[in-house]
C-alpha cells in the first residue's frame, strides 16, 4: 500500500470518520464510506432523502444464508443434563457422592452428590436425537435442530458470563452481537430498529442494559427493547392528547423553520439529515405498532405459539412477534426466557424440577411453534434460531439435601434451527457425567462465529477501530465457525 | 505446542482472553509491513518440503512416519504445522520448534523427556491440548513413546522464520513527530492586517492561502456570542446578553465577555465533563451489581472546581497520579486520586488474578491514552504491533501503579479514604475493628449452624430471606454455649453500632497503597497465571530522552512509585503530556483536534494538520504556567476561532472537510448541553453547584430492563424534581444511563471516550416529541415564556423564540408560529393553553435550537 493508505492501516474509515466529529452524515463523507464497502447505494444521500441512515443495509462479506436471527436467551443457566445431554449413567448415580471437579457460584469442589436427572429423555425424528421431556412439543422438530453438546465459557457467574455469551467478553463495554450484526449488515427496515430484544415479564437479567449495549460503537446499534403489547417501543406513542394530525401539523411547522435554517446552511448535511430523521420517526409511529398488532393472525397460528393458554402466551407473542419482526426485516431479536432473580429464571439452586418445569412449560410450545411457523412460511431457511443460556449446570447437587445444581461453564448444551444450519445434527460431547465438554469442544466465541458466518460475515475479519485496536467480536485469533453443524 | 495462545480451554487461560483487550493488528493486507510474510506464505506449500532422512534411525522414522506424523496431523498441525501461523509461537514441525517451544516454553525437556510441557499439554495437566477435547488414551501413548524417544523428526529442508519482521523497536522511532520535543518556531509573516493579527490566524493562514483559499468573513456578533457562551459554559446567553454585546461600543466587548464566562461557575461545569470522559467517570462498578461507588461524586467536584480554578494542568495531573504522595498532601488531593478508582471492576470474579490485572489494564489504558496519547495497552499480551512500545514497556508502566491496593469484594466493597480529623479517624477505627471482629464470629456462628440446617433453609439464607430463617430457626441449630455466644455477641454489636461518634469526610481515592508492592512480572501472552521475567517500575523506552526527576522514593504509606511517575509526565519538556492536552482543548473548541485522533499520538495516529501551530500552541502554554483558561482566549480572540460557519464556494470545493479551517464547523448541542438548555429556557434548571449526584425521572420502561427495577436509582417525584440541575450532576449508572442522554451521544462511561459520537437518528426525534421530559419541558417553557414576555399569543410565541434562538424573532416566524397555534386550536381541538404548549416543544425541536453557528 502507498503510504496514504497506510495512515488509514489499523483503523476503518468510519473511525477515522467519527474522529473528525463530523459523524455519519457530515459532508463528503457518504462517498468514501460507499467506497470502503460499507455503504451500499442505499445509504448514498440522494436528493430527497439525505438522511444517511447508519442502520442502513449494505452486504456482508459473502452472502449467507441468514438473514436474520432469533436469540432465545434461557438465562440463569437450564440443566444439560435434564434437556438434551442424555447421560444414562447418572440416572444410577443418583444421590450417590462422587468424584468431579465442578466450579460454580459456590466455588470449586473435587466432589459431589449426583442429581440423577430428573427427566427421561427418548430419541426422536429420523435422527433420533434425544430430548428431555421437558420438551414434549420441541422433541416433535428434533429434525429441525442441531445441538452443541460441547459448549464451555469463561465464567460461571452469572453477570459476567450474560456478558460474554451477549457481547464476546467477561467485561461490560463491548457492543453485543446484535450491534456488530447491525454494524456489519445494517437493517432492512429503517421503520423499526434493527436489534430487538424482548424481556421476561419478571424483569431484565443481571446487569440490565450492558446486556444488549452497544459498548463503545455509536448508540445507534444498541438493542431496542421491544413489548409485544402496549407501546413497543420506548417514546413511540404521540403524548395522549396529541393526534397524528396534530403532530403532523407540528411537524409540518418545524420543518418549515428548518427549512428557512438550513437556506443558509445548505452545504451542512447534518442539518438536512436532522429534518430527514424527524420524517422518519413519523413513519416509525405508525409502522412499529403494526408490528406488534396480532389482529390478522388466525386463531390456528396464535394457538401454535400457546398465545390462547396462560402459561404459554407471555413467551408465545414474543415468539410470534419476533417471527413477525423476521418478516418485517429485523436482524437481531433475542428474547428472554427468564428475569430478575433466583428461580425468576432458570438458576435452578433449590428446586431444579419446579424451576425447570416451570421455564420450560412457558417456553416449549411457543419455540416449537416458532420453529413450525417460520417452516411453514418459507422462512426458516434464512431464519437462525439460538437457543442456550450463559452456561449450564452441574450433574451434583449444590446443597447437602435438594435437587438443586450449582452454575457449570465446563460444559453445557446449546441447539441452532434454522438459517443454513444442519437440522437433526448433533457435535460434541460430554463426559458421562455431563460434567465437562470433553470431545469438539466449543467456546462462546465460535457460538458467535457460527452466527456471523450463517449471515455472511466473516467473523475474522468484522472489525472495529476502538483504544488502538480493530475490536473483533470473537477476539484476536482467528475463530472457525462450528462447521460440523452448517448445512 | 502447548501454547496458551490456542488453549482457550483452560478456564483461567479463557477467561484471558475474554478479559484481555483484544489486540489484533491491522487486517493482514492493509499494511506493508506484512507483505514480505504474505509472499512467502504464497510461495510455500507443503509439497515443497521435503525431508532429510539419512541422520534418522530407521526404526525411529517408522515410527515417526507411521504413527506421530499422522497424529500430529489431524490434532496438532492446523495450528502448530509447517504451513499454520505457529499459534502460541510454537513450531511443531521441525527439531528447532520443539526444543525452541513456544510463549510457554520449550515443548520437549531433552534431559528429562517425561517431565516435557507437550506431554504436560495432552494430559490436560495445566495446559489442554488439543483444545478441542483430550485425546484418547492410545494417542496419547504414542505421542508419549515419541517424547520418550527424544521426538525423532525428520529434518525439514524448507525452513521459513517463525516470526514475521518484528514489531517497532524504540530505537529506530526516537525521531516521531510527537516524540521530538516540542519546537516553538517562528510565526509565519504576509499575513494582511485586516486578518487577525493572533500568531494562531498567521499559522492558519500561511496553510489556507498554500492551498489558494482565503479564510471565510467573521462571524456576526449574535452567532459569536452564542458561539462563546455555549463553548464555555454550555448554556446559551439570554436575549439581554446578546443585545448588551451586540451594542457594546467597547471594542473588547468580545474579550470582557470571555473574560466573564471563564469566571463563572458554570466554566467548570462544562469543561469538568469534557476531563470526566476522559477518565471514564461512573459512580458504580458495573459487573453484575452495577453498584453505586461511594463518594464518587466528590471526583467530580474535585475535576469542576479544578478547572474553575484554573489549576495549573500539571498540578492537575500530580493530585490525580499521586494525591497521597505529595509533599503537601491535602484532602483535596486524595480526593483527586479517586482517579483510580473510576474503573469498571468485578465484586466476584471467577479468578481473582485475572481481575486484579485486567484492572490495572484499565488504569495503564486510561493513563497512557489520556495523559501520553498512545495505547500502551496494546502491548499487554505482546508487543505493540504498530508503536515502538514493548511488552516488556508495558509491565514497567502497569508496575508504577501496583502500590494501589484493589478494590474490594462482595461483601466489603470499599475501603473510603478517611479525610477527618486524627482523633475521629482514631475512633473510627477502634468502632470498625470491634465491629469487624464481632461480625465475623457471628458469620461464624451462623454458618455453623446453617450447615446444620435441611437444604431448602440452607439456599433460603442465601437470598434476602437470610434474615428471616435466622430469626426462626438459628437457634435450634445451635448448642447452649453457641447460643449463650452468639446472643452475647448480638448486644455488643448494637452498643458498637449505637455509639454515637463525631461525623467524619470520606472520599473515594487511594486508601490504602503498599510501601513495597507485589513483584510485577512480564506475563506471557498477558496470562497472569504464567508469569515471565520480573520487571521494575519504569517508563517507555521510546521516551527514555525524557529524563526522570529523581529517584523512586518508598515512603511509609506508599511505594512512591507514582509520584515518580506524575513528576516524569509533568516534566515541561515532556513531548506529550502537553502537546496532548493543548490539542485536546483545541477539539474541544473546533470539534476535533490539530491531530484528530486525540488519544493516539503514535505512528500510526493521524498527522496533525497544523503541527507548526500546535507546538507553539503548546509552547505558550507551558510557558504559561500550564494555565488552561488563557489557552482558551488565545484560541477564543484568534480570528480563525471567530470565522462564519459559512463556507466559500472555493473552500466547499478545495477543502470541504474544513482541514485547513478557513470557516467554523457548526456543530450540534452535546446531550448535556441539550438537557441543560432545555432545562434553561423553560425556567426549570436549578445552577447549583457540587454535592451527591441526582437522580432524574427514568421512564418505567427502562427501568424495567434491570433485573430489580429501580434498583439504584431514586424514582421519587421529589427526586425528579431535585434533578433538575446541569447534566453534570446526573448520577452516571454503568447500567442504567438517562435515555435522553445516551441517546444524544454521551459515551459509554466503561472505557475513555476522547471524540464523543455525534449521531442523527430517529430514535432522537421520538424522544424529543413523545418524551415525558421533552413535554414536560416544553410545558414549562410556554408558562416561562408568558410570565416573561406576557401571556397574549404572539407574546408567548416570539417570547419563546427569541429565547430559543437568543436572537430577536423575525415577524415572519412570529406569524408561522402563530399559524401553528391557530390550527392546533381550531383544527384539533386544543385549548389555548395546550396549543402554545406544542408550539413550544416544536420550537425545543427546532435545528437552530440544536446547532451552533
Amino acid at each position: 500500500m502507498t503510504e496514504s493508505g497506510a495512515a488509514f492501516c489499523g483503523r476503518t474509515r468510519r473511525e477515522m470518520l467519527w474522529e473528525t466529529g463530523a459523524g455519519f452524515t457530515g459532508l463528503g463523507l457518504t462517498g468514501l464510506l460507499s467506497a470502503d464497502g460499507f455503504f451500499g447505494k442505499a445509504a448514498a444521500a440522494s436528493e430527497e432523502q439525505p438522511f444517511v441512515n447508519p442502520l442502513a443495509p449494505r452486504p456482508g462479506h459473502f452472502a449467507g444464508k441468514a438473514k436474520s436471527v432469533i436469540f432465545l436467551f434461557m438465562y440463569g443457566g437450564p440443566s444439560q443434563v435434564d434437556t438434551f445431554d442424555y447421560k444414562p449413567k447418572l440416572y444410577e448415580l443418583d444421590g450417590k457422592t462422587i468424584a468431579v471437579k465442578t466450579k460454580g457460584r459456590g466455588g470449586s469442589k473435587n466432589e459431589g452428590r449426583v442429581v440423577g436427572p430428573k427427566w427421561n429423555f427418548k430419541q426422536y425424528g429420523q435422527s433420533g436425537q434425544w430430548i428431555s421431556d421437558l420438551f414434549p412439543n420441541l422433541a416433535t422438530c428434533a429434525d429441525d435442530l442441531a445441538f452443541i453438546k460441547s459448549m464451555t465459557a469463561d465464567s460461571p457467574i452469572h453477570g459476567s458470563a450474560m456478558l460474554q455469551m451477549n457481547s464476546g467478553k467477561i467485561q461490560s463495554g463491548s457492543p453485543c452481537l446484535g450491534s456488530w450484526i447491525n454494524y456489519g449488515l445494517g437493517t432492512e427496515n429503517e421503520n423499526l430498529p434493527g436489534f430487538v430484544v424482548m424481556l421476561d415479564p419478571t424483569g431484565g437479567p443481571i446487569s440490565g442494559a450492558k446486556n444488549w449495549s452497544s459498548g463503545y460503537m455509536p448508540a445507534s446499534y444498541q438493542a431496542t427493547v421491544m413489548r409485544s403489547g402496549g407501546t413497543p417501543i420506548l417514546d413511540l406513542a404521540r403524548p395522549e392528547d396529541l393526534t397524528e394530525s396534530a403532530q403532523r401539523r407540528l411537524l409540518d411547522s418545524l420543518q418549515s423553520y428548518n427549512r428557512e435554517h438550513e437556506a443558509t446552511r445548505n452545504h451542512n448535511s447534518n442539518l438536512a439529515a436532522r429534518i430527514a430523521s424527524y420524517e422518519l420517526a413519523f413513519k416509525m409511529q405508525r409502522y412499529a405498532p403494526e408490528a406488534t398488532d396480532f389482529s390478522q393472525e388466525t386463531a390456528e397460528t396464535l394457538g401454535l405459539y400457546g398465545v390462547d393458554k396462560p402459561q404459554t402466551e407471555s413467551f408465545g407473542r414474543q415468539c410470534l412477534l419476533a417471527r413477525r419482526l423476521v418478516e418485517r426485516g429485523v436482524r437481531f431479536i433475542q428474547i428472554y426466557s427468564g428475569g430478575s432473580h433466583n428461580d425468576d429464571n432458570w438458576d435452578a439452586h433449590g428446586d431444579l424440577v419446579k424451576n425447570h418445569t416451570y421455564h420450560a412449560g412457558r417456553t416449549d410450545l411457543p419455540i416449537a411453534g416458532l420453529i413450525k411457523d417460520l417452516k411453514q412460511r418459507g422462512l426458516l431457511d434464512e431464519t437462525l434460531i439460538v437457543w442456550g443460556g450463559e452456561f449450564g449446570r452441574q450433574p451434583t447437587a449444590e446443597y447437602a439435601e435438594g435437587t438443586g445444581r450449582d452454575h457449570n461453564a465446563y460444559g453445557f448444551t446449546m441447539w441452532c434451527a434454522g438459517g443454513g444450519i444442519k437440522g437433526g445434527s448433533s457435535v460434541g460431547e460430554t463426559d458421562e457425567l455431563g460434567s465437562a465438554a470433553v470431545q469438539d469442544r466449543f467456546h462462546v466465541k465460535q457460538l458467535h462465529a457460527t452466527i456471523l458466518h450463517q449471515l455472511g460475515i466473516d467473523p475474522n475479519r468484522l472489525s472495529y477501530f476502538y483504544g488502538g485496536l480493530d475490536q473483533k467480536l470473537v477476539g484476536v485469533e482467528e475463530v472457525e465457525p462450528i462447521r460440523q453443524i452448517i448445512g | 505446542m502447548c501454547s496458551i495462545a490456542t488453549d482457550l480451554r483452560r478456564p483461567e487461560f479463557r477467561s484471558f482472553f475474554a478479559a484481555a483487550v483484544f489486540c489484533q493488528f491491522a487486517a493482514v493486507g492493509r499494511s506493508w509491513r506484512f507483505v514480505p510474510l504474505l509472499v512467502m506464505l504464497i510461495g510455500f506449500t507443503p509439497g515443497m518440503a521435503s525431508a532429510d532422512t539419512a541422520s534418522l534411525p530407521e526404526a525411529d522414522l517408522q515410527f515417526y512416519q507411521s504413527q506421530v506424523a499422522p497424529l500430529l496431523e489431524v490434532h496438532c498441525n492446523k495450528c502448530h504445522g509447517a504451513d499454520s501461523k505457529f499459534r502460541g509461537g510454537l513450531d511443531l514441525s521441525s527439531r528447532q520448534g520443539l526444543m525452541t517451544g513456544g510463549d510457554s516454553g520449550p515443548a520437549i525437556d531433552a534431559d528429562a523427556p517425561e517431565s516435557s510441557l507437550l506431554l504436560d499439554a495432552i494430559n490436560y495437566r495445566g495446559l489442554e491440548m488439543p483444545p478441542a477435547g483430550k485425546l484418547p488414551a492410545a494417542e496419547i501413548a504414542v505421542l508419549t513413546e515419541w517424547v520418550r524417544r527424544g521426538a525423532p523428526l525428520p529434518v525439514q529442508t524448507t525452513s521459513r522464520t517463525k516470526h514475521e519482521e518484528g514489531p517497532p523497536k524504540a530505537a529506530d522511532h526516537r525521531g516521531h513527530w510527537a516524540f521530538r520535543p516540542v519546537v516553538s518556531g517562528p510565526v509565519p509573516e504576509g499575513s494582511p492586517a485586516d486578518w487577525g493579527n493572533s500568531p494562531i490566524d498567521a499559522f492558519v493562514w500561511q496553510q489556507l492561502t498554500a492551498a489558494g483559499l482565503e479564510p471565510t468573513k467573521q462571524a456576526d456578533r449574535r452567532a459569536l456570542i452564542r458561539r462563546a457562551y455555549f463553548d464555555l459554559t454550555g448554556l446559551p446567553p439570554t436575549l439581554a446578553q446578546v443585545d448588551a454585546f451586540v451594542r457594546s461600543p467597547d471594542p473588547r466587548a468580545y474579550e470582557h465577555v470571555l473574560d466573564e464566562l471563564l469566571a463563572s461557575p458554570q466554566y467548570g461545569e462544562k469543561w469538568g465533563r469534557f476531563w470526566l470522559d476522559l477518565v471514564r467517570y461512573a459512580e458504580t462498578n458495573s459487573f453484575e451489581r452495577d453498584g453505586a461507588k461511594p463518594e464518587a461524586w466528590k471526583y467530580r467536584d474535585y475535576v469542576i472546581a479544578s478547572f474553575n480554578s484554573d489549576k495549573g494542568y500539571d498540578r492537575f495531573l500530580m493530585e490525580q497520579l499521586a494525591g497521597d504522595e505529595l509533599p503537601d498532601a491535602s484532602k483535596e488531593t486524595r480526593i483527586a486520586t479517586g482517579y483510580y478508582r473510576l474503573g469498571t471492576w468485578d465484586d466476584e470474579p471467577s479468578d481473582r488474578t485475572q481481575a486484579l490485572y485486567d484492572e490495572l489494564d484499565e488504569i495503564v489504558a486510561t493513563t497512557s491514552q489520556v495523559l501520553l496519547g498512545l495505547t500502551v495497552n496494546c502491548a499487554r499480551c505482546h508487543d505493540h504491533k504498530i508503536d515502538p512500545i514493548s511488552q516488556r514497556d508495558y509491565y514497567q508502566t502497569l508496575a508504577l501503579f501496583q502500590d494501589v491496593a484493589p478494590d474490594g469484594h462482595r461483601t466489603s466493597p470499599y475501603e473510603l479514604v478517611d479525610l477527618s480529623d486524627s482523633p475521629v479517624v482514631a475512633a473510627y477505627r477502634e468502632r470498625d475493628a470491634e465491629l469487624g471482629r464481632i461480625r465475623h464470629r457471628l458469620h461464624e456462628l451462623e454458618q455453623a449452624a446453617i450447615a446444620r440446617m435441611p437444604g431448602v433453609d440452607q439456599r433460603r439464607t442465601e437470598t434476602d430471606q437470610r434474615l428471616q430463617v435466622l430469626n426462626e430457626k438459628l437457634a435450634q441449630f445451635q448448642s447452649a454455649e453457641e447460643g449463650a455466644e452468639y446472643r452475647r455477641l448480638r448486644d455488643e454489636l448494637v452498643a458498637w453500632e449505637q455509639k454515637q461518634l463525631p461525623p467524619r469526610e470520606l472520599a473515594m481515592g487511594v486508601a490504602t497503597a503498599s510501601a513495597n508492592p507485589r513483584p510485577t512480572h512480564v506475563l506471557i501472552r498477558g496470562n497472569p497465571h504464567a508469569p515471565g521475567a520480573e520487571v521494575e517500575p519504569g517508563f517507555l523506552e521510546v521516551l527514555s530522552g525524557v529524563p526522570s526527576a529523581g529517584s523512586i522514593t518508598p515512603a511509609a504509606t506508599s511505594s512512591g512509585r507514582r509520584l515518580h511517575f506524575a513528576r516524569w509526565v509533568t516534566q515541561p519538556d515532556h513531548p506529550l503530556t502537553y502537546r496532548v492536552y493543548v490539542n485536546r482543548i483545541w477539539q474541544q473548541h473546533f470539534g476535533r483536534g490539530l491531530v484528530r485522533s486525540a488519544s493516539n499520538f503514535g505512528l500510526k495516529g493521524d498527522q496533525p494538520t497544523h503541527p507548526e501551530l500546535l507546538d507553539w500552541l503548546t509552547a505558550q502554554f507551558i510557558r504559561g504556567g500550564f494555565q488552561t483558561k488563557p489557552l482558551h482566549k488565545l484560541i477564543m480572540l484568534s480570528k480563525t476561532y471567530q470565522l462564519s460557519s459559512e463556507p466559500t464556494e472555493d473552500q466547499l470545493r478545495v477543502d470541504p472537510a474544513n482541514d485547513l479551517l478557513g470557516r467554523f464547523d457548526l456543530r450540534r448541542l452535546s446531550a448535556e448541553e441539550l438537557r441543560d438548555t432545555m432545562l434553561l429556557v423553560s425556567g426549570q434548571l436549578n445552577l447549583k453547584l457540587g454535592g451527591p449526584s441526582v437522580y432524574p425521572a427514568m421512564p418505567a420502561e427502562v427501568l424495567a430492563g434491570q433485573s430489580q427495577p429501580g434498583q439504584g436509582w431514586q424514582t421519587s417525584p421529589e427526586a425528579a424534581k431535585a434533578a433538575n440541575r446541569r447534566s453534570v450532576y446526573v448520577h452516571v449508572k454503568r447500567s442504567l444511563l438517562l435515555p435522553l442522554l445516551s441517546s444524544f451521544d454521551f459515551p459509554d462511561p466503561d472505557g475513555s471516550c476522547a471524540v464523543r459520537f455525534a449521531t442523527t437518528q430517529p430514535t432522537q426525534a421520538l424522544s424529543m416529541l413523545n418524551g415525558r421530559f421533552a413535554n414536560e419541558a416544553a410545558d414549562e417553557f410556554a408558562k416561562f415564556a408568558a410570565r416573561e414576555g406576557g401571556h397574549d399569543q404572539p407574546s408567548v410565541v416570539r417570547r419563546a423564540l427569541e429565547t430559543a434562538f437568543s436572537r430577536p424573532a423575525t415577524q415572519a416566524e412570529v406569524i408561522r408560529g402563530l399559524k401553528l397555534v391557530n390550527e392546533l386550536i381550531t383544527e384539533e381541538g386544543l385549548t389555548a393553553e395546550a396549543a402554545l404548549s406544542r408550539f413550544c416543544l416544536m420550537v425545543l425541536n427546532l435545528n437552530e435550537f440544536v446547532f451552533v453557528d
